[in-house]
C-alpha cells in the first residue's frame, strides 16, 4: 500500500474501518442539500478524499448514493470527480449505476458544452449492458450538438455503444447519422473522432474523401486514416500513384507514428508492383534512418523492429547503409540487439571485412551479452559467404582472448564452420587444440569441443589424452549432453586411434553403462553391442562418412514471415509473430466485425471490397521479394536433400498450417530444423533392431519417408486417437528447445519430420514404421503438441496399421513420459 | 484499424500503482501491478528491457521518467511507434502542468492527473497531446477558481495546436539552429560513422493567429528560383516538420509556412549523412607499468577554422575502476577524476580552432586484483562541446517573416549553434 494520500485537509488516518466511511457518509449527506455559501469547496474536499481513497483502492462504494446526491453543482471539477467515481463503480455495482442515469442523462442537457460533453462521455463509458437504452437517447442528440466538444464525444460514444451492444447500435441508426455528419461538418477535430470512432462502420467508405482532408487531422487521427488507407485497394495504378503524391509529404511528419502508417499504405499500395515496390524501399529509407537515429531510445526501438523487419525481407537493398546499424556505447542492450541481427542480415562480399571489424570490437568491448550476440553473427555471416577466411582469422583471434565466454561462443561457431567447411579443419584445429579444457565451462562449448576432438582425432595429437580428462571427471559432469557427446567423441576416437584410445573408451563405456541418464545409459549400451558385433558395424553406425551441412535451417517460415509484413506497423512487428499467436481470440476480430457492419452500410461498395481484398491476398504470394525468398529455401532443400535427415519441404509446411489446432493453443506450426548430426547416430547404415520396442510391435529403425509422403498420408488418414499425457517437471525442464525430444524419440526409433515452437509451446510431426512392413505400408503418425508450462501434452495418432495401433501408442507413451527421466 | 489501448498507469519505481486511467475495462490493475513488479525484481533495472513487453494475454508499453514509470496496457494489436510515442507526449504534457514530473508531483495533484487522463485519451484513442490546448480548460489548482466552463476553440478548431485569443505586449521569435555531431571513431582511429542531426528551435511570443514564413538557403529552393548559388546553399537530406507547418506548400515550392503554436517547440529536424570530419579529435595512449602503475597521454585536437571557439569542452576519458593516486597535468583546462563515473573528466572552457592541448595522466593500481572481478568493459572516449555561430551544414535562415491581421511587427531573433551529440571515440 503506497503512503497516506494527498489531501487529506482535516483527518490523519486512513479509513481503518466503516466509522471513517460513515462519517465521511453523514458529512456528504448534510452537504447534499445545503446552498449556504462555501459549500463548493467543502463537496471538493470531500470528494478528493473519496476519489484519493479510491485511488489507492479503498472500496469507497458503499458512499455511491451519496456521492450521486452531492452531484448537483455547476462546478466542473467537482462534476467531473464524481463522473470517475461513477466510472469507476458502476461496472461492478450495476443496480447502483441505474440511479446515476438520471443525473447524468440531466447534465447531458446542461447549458454547458463542456459539462453535456462529460457527462455523455460519462454515460457511454459506464458499460453496462441493461443500460443501453438510456444511451440512445443522448447520443443521439449528442450528434446533433451545437457545440463540436459534444459532437466529438458523441462519435466516440457511438463506437463504445457499438462495443457493447452492436444490435442496438444498428436499430437505431447510428451508422446513418455518422455518415450525413461527416459530410456535412467542417469540423476537423470532429472527423479526428470520427476516424477514430465512424472507421468501425465505414473503414473503406469514403476513404478517398478522408485521404484530401488528412491534412487538416491532428497527428493521431492522421495515424488512423493512413491505416485504413493502407487497407484501400485502388483501381488502377493510376490511382495508386495519386494516392502516393498525396501522401508523400507525410513522410516528412515530425510525428514517428504518421511516417510508419505512411511507409504502411505506401508498401501495401504496391505489392503487385514489383519495381514500384523496390522503389519504395529506396525512398523511405532515409526517413526510417533519421527515425532511428532521433527520438528516444523507446521510439527508435518501435522504429528499428520495422526498420528489421524491412532489412530482413530485403536484406540487399539496405547492405549499402551498414553503418547506420552500428551500435553506440550508450545503445540500450534491446537495440544493440536488433543492430546486430540487421548487420547480419546486410553482410554481403563488399562489406564483410567492415562489418565484422566492427562486430570483433563488440566482442572486446561492451557487456558480456552483446559481446556473446556478436561472436554469434561474426559466425552467421561466416556460415552466409563463400569467402570466410578473413573470418575465420577473427575467430581464431577470438579464442586468443581468453576471456571464457567469449572462447564458449566461439567454440560452438567453429563447429559449425566445420561441418559446414571441412576444409579449414587444418588452421581450426590448430588454434583449438591449444584451448585448454579447464577454459571451457559451458555444456554447448564443452560438447562442441567434444564433437571435434572426436572428429579429428587424426589432426590433433593429444585428443585422446585430453578424452582421457574429460573421461575421468566424468562423474562430475553435470550435463547429460556433453556425457553423450563425450561417449561419442572417445568412440570415434577410438576408430581413428584404436591403441590409445582403448583403454579410455572403456572407461567410458564403464561410466555410461552405470550412468544415472537414461540417454547416456542407452547409448552406452547400443555402442557396447555393436562393439561386440563388430568393430567394423559399430564404426559404420557411429562414424559413418559425412556430408558438410549445407544450409542450417531457418526457423521462421517464409510464410510467417508474410503474415508479419501484412501486420505491419502493429505489435506484430515488434514481437515478430503474427498477431493471432500473441492476442485472445476476442481481440482479434476488430475487422471481422467491421467488415460485417458495413456489408450492412452500404452493400454494393463492400462486395466489391471484398473481392479486391482477396486479389491483394493473392497478390500477396506473388510478391517480389518474397517470391525470391522462397525459391532460394527452395534451393537449399533440394541441396540438402541427399543428408540423412531432409528438413521438411515448405509445401508440407503450408499443408500443415492448414490443419492446426485454434492458434491460441497450439504453438509455431511451420518452423522446421534439420536435425542436428551431432551425436553421430546417423540412420543411413543399417543398425540393428532395437531391443527396446514391445515384443508385438518391432519398429523399423531405418524407416524411409519423405516430407511429401507424410504430408499426403497425413491428409488421407483419419485420427484413429487423441491422447493426453502429463509431463515429468523434469522433461518440462530439459524442452528448451525441440532438439532434445527428437534426439530421445529417435533413441526408441520414432523420428520426426517437423517440428516447431518456441518455450513454451513445441510441436512435433513424429513417424514410425514397423519392421518388415512392404514399401509405403505400417506407418504410424503423430503429431504431438507440447506445453511446457502446463507440462501437457496432446497427442494425434493416425496409422494405416490399425490392428497394432494400441502397442504403437504404448510405445510412444514410455517413450515420451521417460523423457528427461 | 489499430488496436485501442485498455487502461494507462502511473507506477512507483516499485511498480505500483500511483494512479491509472481504465478505458476499455478488460485489464485490471491488480494484474498489471503483480506483473510490473515481478519485472522490476527480475530485471533490476528495467530501462535496459525492452519497451514492450507481452504477459498472458496483455501488452505493456512502458517508459520511465524520473522515479515515475508510464505505461499502458493493451489486449489489441495495437500500434508500437504510435503509443511509445504517446506515452513520451504524456510526460510533455505533465511536465508542462507540474513543472517536473514525478512520483510527488503526481501525488499532490491527482484531481488534475485524472482530469488530464480523461483528456488525452477517449476509448483507448490517444486525442489531445498538445499541454498548451489542454491547459486552456484544465487548470491546476493554482488557477482553479476561475474556472473555464467552455472548451476552448482549438478543441474544435482547424488548428488544433493554437488558440486563438493569445495577446502579447512585445510580439517576439526566437529561433535557434541546433546541429548536433555524432561521430563514431574505431580503435583503429578510422571515422565509422559520422552524421549531423539538426533542428530550428522555436520560441514563439507572438499575439493573434500570425502566419509565418521562414526562409532558409535551402539549394533546392535557390536553384528553383534560379539565384545564383556559389557555395552557400544547403542540401538537406531528410527533413521532418512540425505538425504545423503545411506539407503539401513545402512539397509543391519548398516555402515552410505555418501557423506556430503558442511557446517552445521544434519547427522543424533534419539530417546530413555526408561524412564530418570529427570537430575535436582526441588521441588517447595508455602505458601499463608494471602492475602497479597506469599512464594516459592524451591529445586534444580542434579541427575547425580559427575564428571559431568551441565553449565548454568536456572529454570524458575512461579509467579502470580500481585506479587511485591521480596525478595529472594538463596544457590546458583543468582535469578531475571522478571514481563514480570511472573517467576522467577534462574540461576546457575555450577551445579556438586549430589548437592541440595536452593532458597526461597517472594512475596507481592496486598491486592485488580481485579474481572474479567483472570482465572489463572498455567505454569509448566521450565529448562534449558547443560551438556558437557555427553550423557544420552551413544552414542560414534568409528571412523569417511573421504576418498578423493585426499588423504588428515582429523582432525574429536568430541563433546558430553547434553541440556534440553522440561523439565516441573507442580507445584501443
Amino acid at each position: 500500500m503506497p503512503p497516506p494520500p494527498p489531501h487529506r485537509p482535516t483527518s490523519t488516518s486512513t479509513p481503518s474501518g466503516k466509522g471513517e466511511l460513515a462519517e465521511l457518509k453523514t458529512q456528504l449527506r448534510q452537504l447534499a442539500g445545503s446552498r449556504a455559501p462555501g459549500v463548493e469547496d467543502l463537496k471538493r474536499e470531500l470528494y478528493k478524499k473519496v476519489i484519493s481513497y479510491m485511488t489507492i483502492g479503498i472500496d469507497v462504494s458503499p458512499l455511491f448514493s451519496e456521492m450521486v446526491m452531492c452531484s448537483a453543482t455547476s462546478d466542473v471539477v467537482l462534476k467531473k470527480m464524481c463522473y470517475l467515481y461513477v466510472g469507476n463503480y458502476a461496472r461492478v455495482h450495476p443496480d447502483l449505476a441505474l440511479l446515476t442515469i438520471n443525473f447524468l442523462q440531466k447534465d447531458c442537457q446542461d447549458e454547458y458544452p463542456m459539462i453535456r460533453g462529460l457527462a455523455l462521455r460519462s454515460l457511454c463509458s459506464l458499460r453496462v449492458q441493461n443500460l443501453v437504452e438510456y444511451l440512445v437517447g443522448p447520443l443521439r442528440s449528442g450528434l446533433k450538438d451545437t457545440h463540436g466538444y459534444v459532437r466529438t464525444v458523441a462519435v466516440l460514444g457511438v463506437l463504445k455503444l457499438y462495443h457493447i451492444a452492436p444490435n442496438a447500435c444498428k436499430d437505431n441508426d447510428f451508422p446513418a447519422m455518422l455518415k450525413e455528419l461527416i459530410h456535412r461538418d467542417g469540423d476537423s477535430q470532429l472527423h479526428f473522432s470520427f476516424v477514430s470512432g465512424g472507421i468501425q462502420f465505414f473503414y473503406l467508405m469514403n476513404n478517398e474523401h478522408m485521404i484530401y482532408m488528412i491534412k487538416d487531422f491532428s497527428e493521431w487521427a492522421q495515424c488512423l486514416v493512413l491505416e485504413m488507407v493502407a487497407k484501400y485497394v485502388p483501381e488502377d495504378p493510376n490511382e495508386t500513384f495519386d494516392i502516393m503524391n498525396l501522401l508523400e509529404d507525410r513522410l516528412q511528419h515530425a510525428n514517428s507514428a504518421v511516417v510508419l502508417a505512411t511507409i504502411k499504405v505506401f508498401l501495401n499500395l504496391t505489392m503487385s508492383m514489383a519495381d514500384v515496390h523496390q522503389q519504395v524501399y529506396e525512398r523511405i529509407k532515409a526517413p526510417l534512418m533519421t527515425l532511428v537515429s532521433s527520438g528516444s531510445p523507446e521510439q527508435s526501438y518501435a522504429v528499428l523492429c520495422h526498420l528489421h523487419l524491412l532489412v530482413m525481407r530485403a536484406p540487399v537493398l539496405f547492405s549499402s547503409d551498414y553503418k547506420h546499424f552500428y551500435c553506440r556505447y550508450s545503445d540500450p542492450s534491446y537495440i544493440k540487439k536488433l543492430k546486430l541481427e540487421m548487420l547480419t542480415a546486410v553482410a554481403n562480399e563488399n562489406n564483410t571485412y567492415e562489418i565484422v571489424t566492427e562486430l570483433s570490437e563488440y566482442a572486446a568491448n561492451v557487456d558480456v551479452a552483446i559481446a556473446r550476440e556478436s561472436i554469434r553473427a561474426v559466425g552467421k555471416i561466416a556460415l552466409q559467404q563463400y569467402d570466410v577466411n578473413a573470418i575465420v582469422d577473427r575467430l581464431l583471434q577470438f579464442l586468443e582472448m581468453e576471456k571464457d565466454y567469449v572462447t564458449a561462443e566461439t567454440l560452438v561457431l567453429v563447429k559449425d564452420l566445420l561441418r559446414k567447411y571441412p576444409q579449414w579443419s587444418q588452421d581450426c584445429i590448430a588454434v583449438v587444440g591449444n584451448v585448454s579444457s579447464k577454459h571451457v565451462q559451458e555444456p554447448k562449448a564443452k560438447a562442441a569441443l567434444l564433437w571435434m576432438l572426436g572428429e579429428y582425432a587424426l589432426e590433433m595429437p593429444d585428443a585422446p589424452y585430453v578424452l582421457e580428462g574429460f573421461v575421468e571427471s566424468w562423474a562430475e559432469e553435470e550435463s547429460p549432453e556433453v556425457r553423450l557427446e563425450l561417449l561419442t567423441a572417445v568412440a570415434k576416437c577410438f576408430f581413428r586411434r584404436a591403441p590409445e584410445t582403448q583403454k579410455i573408451l572403456g572407461a567410458a563405456l564403464a561410466a555410461a553403462l552405470s550412468d544415472a541418464h537414461q540417454d547416456v545409459h542407452d547409448r552406452g549400451l547400443l555402442y557396447y553391442r555393436l562393439l561386440q558385433h563388430g568393430v567394423e558395424t559399430a564404426e559404420r553406425v557411429i562414424n559413418p562418412p559425412k556430408q558438410a551441412v549445407s544450409v542450417f535451417a531457418d526457423t521462421q517460415s517464409s510464410e510467417i514471415k508474410d503474415r508479419i509484413f501484412d501486420e505491419f506497423n502493429t505489435l506484430a512487428v515488434v514481437y515478430q509473430q503474427p498477431s493471432y499467436m500473441f492476442l485472445d481470440k476476442e481481440h482479434r476480430g476488430a475487422f471481422e466485425f467491421s467488415d460485417d457492419t458495413s456489408t450492412n452500410a452500404s452493400v454494393t461498395e463492400s462486395s466489391e471490397t471484398m473481392l479486391a481484398s482477396q486479389s491483394v491476398d493473392a497478390n500477396d504470394n506473388d510478391l517480389l521479394l518474397s517470391a525470391s525468398e522462397k525459391e532460394d529455401t527452395r534451393g537449399n532443400l533440394v541441396s540438402n536433400g541427399s543428408s540423412s535427415y531432409v528438413a521438411p519441404s515448405n509445401s508440407l509446411i503450408d499443408g500443415l498450417g492448414s490443419f492446426t489446432v485454434p492458434p491460441a493453443a497450439s504453438s509455431l506450426p511451420t518452423a522446421s530444423f534439420a536435425i542436428d548430426d551431432l551425436l553421430g547416430l546417423s540412420l543411413s547404415t543399417n543398425s540393428p533392431e532395437s531391443t527396446l520396442a514391445q515384443p508385438s510391435l518391432v519398429l523399423n529403425a531405418k524407416p524411409a519417408l519423405n516430407p511429401g509422403a507424410f504430408q499426403q498420408k497425413w491428409r488421407q488418414l483419419p485420427v484413429a486417437s487423441t491422447e493426453d499425457y502429463g509431463l515429468s517437471s523434469q522433461a518440462a525442464a530439459n524442452l528448451t528447445g525441440p532438439q532434445p525430444l527428437l534426439k530421445h524419440m529417435q533413441t526408441h526409433l520414432i523420428h520426426c519430420i517437423a517440428s516447431g515452437g518456441q518455450a513454451p509451446n513445441f510441436k512435433f510431426f513424429f513417424f514410425a514404421q514397423k519392421s518388415n512392413a512392404s514399401t509405403g505400408l505400417g506407418y504410424f503418425l503423430v503429431e504431438c503438441i507440447i506445453n511446457v508450462t502446463a507440462r501437457k501434452c496432446t497427442v494425434n495418432y493416425k496409422t494405416d496399421e490399425s490392428d497394432l495401433l494400441e502397442s504403437f501408442a504404448a510405445v510412444f507413451k514410455s517413450a515420451i513420459l521417460n523423457f528427461g527421466v | 484499424m489499430a488496436g485501442a489501448t485498455s487502461a494507462l498507469f502511473l507506477l512507483d519505481m516499485k511498480g505500483r500503482v500511483l494512479i491509472w486511467r481504465d478505458y476499455r475495462g478488460d485489464v485490471s490493475s491488480a494484474q498489471v501491478e503483480k506483473f510490473f513488479s515481478k519485472l522490476i525484481e527480475r530485471e533490476g533495472d528495467p530501462a535496459s528491457h525492452d519497451p514492450v513487453v507481452f504477459d498472458d494475454g496483455v501488452t505493456y508499453m512502458f517508459i520511465q521518467y524520473n522515479n515515475v514509470y508510464i505505461l499502458t496496457a493493451a489486449r489489441q494489436n495495437c500500434n508500437a511507434a504510435s503509443m511509445l510515442l504517446f506515452l513520451h507526449r504524456v510526460v510533455d504534457v505533465f511536465k508542462h502542468y507540474f513543472e517536473e514530473l514525478e512520483e510527488e508531483s503526481l501525488r499532490d495533484n491527482f484531481v488534475v492527473v485524472y482530469e488530464l487522463l480523461d483528456e488525452i485519451m477517449d476509448f483507448g484513442y490517444p486525442q489531445y497531446t498538445e499541454a498548451k490546448i489542454l491547459s486552456e480548460f484544465i487548470k491546476t489548482d493554482a488557477y482553479r477558481m476561475e474556472v473555464t466552463q467552455r472548451p476552448p476553440m482549438a478543441v474544435t478548431n482547424a488548428v488544433s495546436w493554437r488558440s486563438e485569443g493569445i495577446r502579447y505586449k512585445k510580439n517576439e521569435v526566437f529561433l535557434d539552429v541546433v546541429e548536433s555531431v555524432n561521430i563514431l571513431v574505431n580503435s583503429n582511429g578510422q571515422v565509422v560513422r559520422s552524421d549531423v542531426v539538426g533542428a530550428l528551435k522555436m520560441r514563439t511570443y507572438l499575439s493573434g493567429m500570425p502566419e509565418c514564413k521562414l526562409g532558409l538557403n535551402d539549394r533546392v529552393l535557390l536553384e528553383a528560383q534560379g539565384r545564383a548559388t556559389k557555395g552557400k546553399a544547403v542540401d538537406l537530406d531528410d527533413i521532418k516538420f512540425h505538425q504545423c507547418v503545411r506539407l503539401a506548400r513545402f512539397e509543391n515550392d519548398r516555402t515552410i509556412s505555418f501557423i506556430p503554436p503558442d511557446g517552445a517547440f521544434d519547427l522543424m529536424t533534419y539530417r546530413l549523412s555526408t561524412q564530418v570530419k570529427p570537430l575535436i579529435w582526441v588521441e588517447a595512449q595508455v602505458e601499463r607499468h608494471s602492475r602497479s602503475r597506469v599512464e594516459y597521454t592524451v591529445k586534444a585536437r580542434s579541427q575547425f577554422k580559427e575564428r571559431s571557439t568551441a565553449t565548454n569542452v568536456e572529454i570524458e576519458l575512461p579509467v579502470s575502476s580500481d585506479a587511485t593516486t591521480p596525478s595529472v597535468r594538463t596544457s590546458m583546462g583543468s582535469a578531475v577524476y571522478a571514481p563514480e563515473r570511472e573517467a576522467l573528466l577534462w574540461k576546457i572552457k575555450s577551445f579556438p580552432g586549430g589548437k592541440d592541448y595536452m593532458l597526461r595522466a597517472q594512475f596507481g593500481l592496486p598491486s592485488i586484483t580481485a579474481e572474479d572481478s567483472a570482465p572489463e568493459k572498455h567505454p569509448p572516449i566521450r565529448v562534449k562541446f558547443e560551438i556558437p555561430y557555427f553550423t557544420v551544414s552551413g544552414i542560414q535562415v534568409r528571412y523569417l517573416k511573421i504576418i498578423e491581421k493585426s499588423g504588428y511587427q515582429a523582432l525574429p531573433w536568430v541563433r546558430y549553434i553547434t553541440t556534440a551529440g553522440e561523439y565516441e571515440l573507442r580507445m584501443i
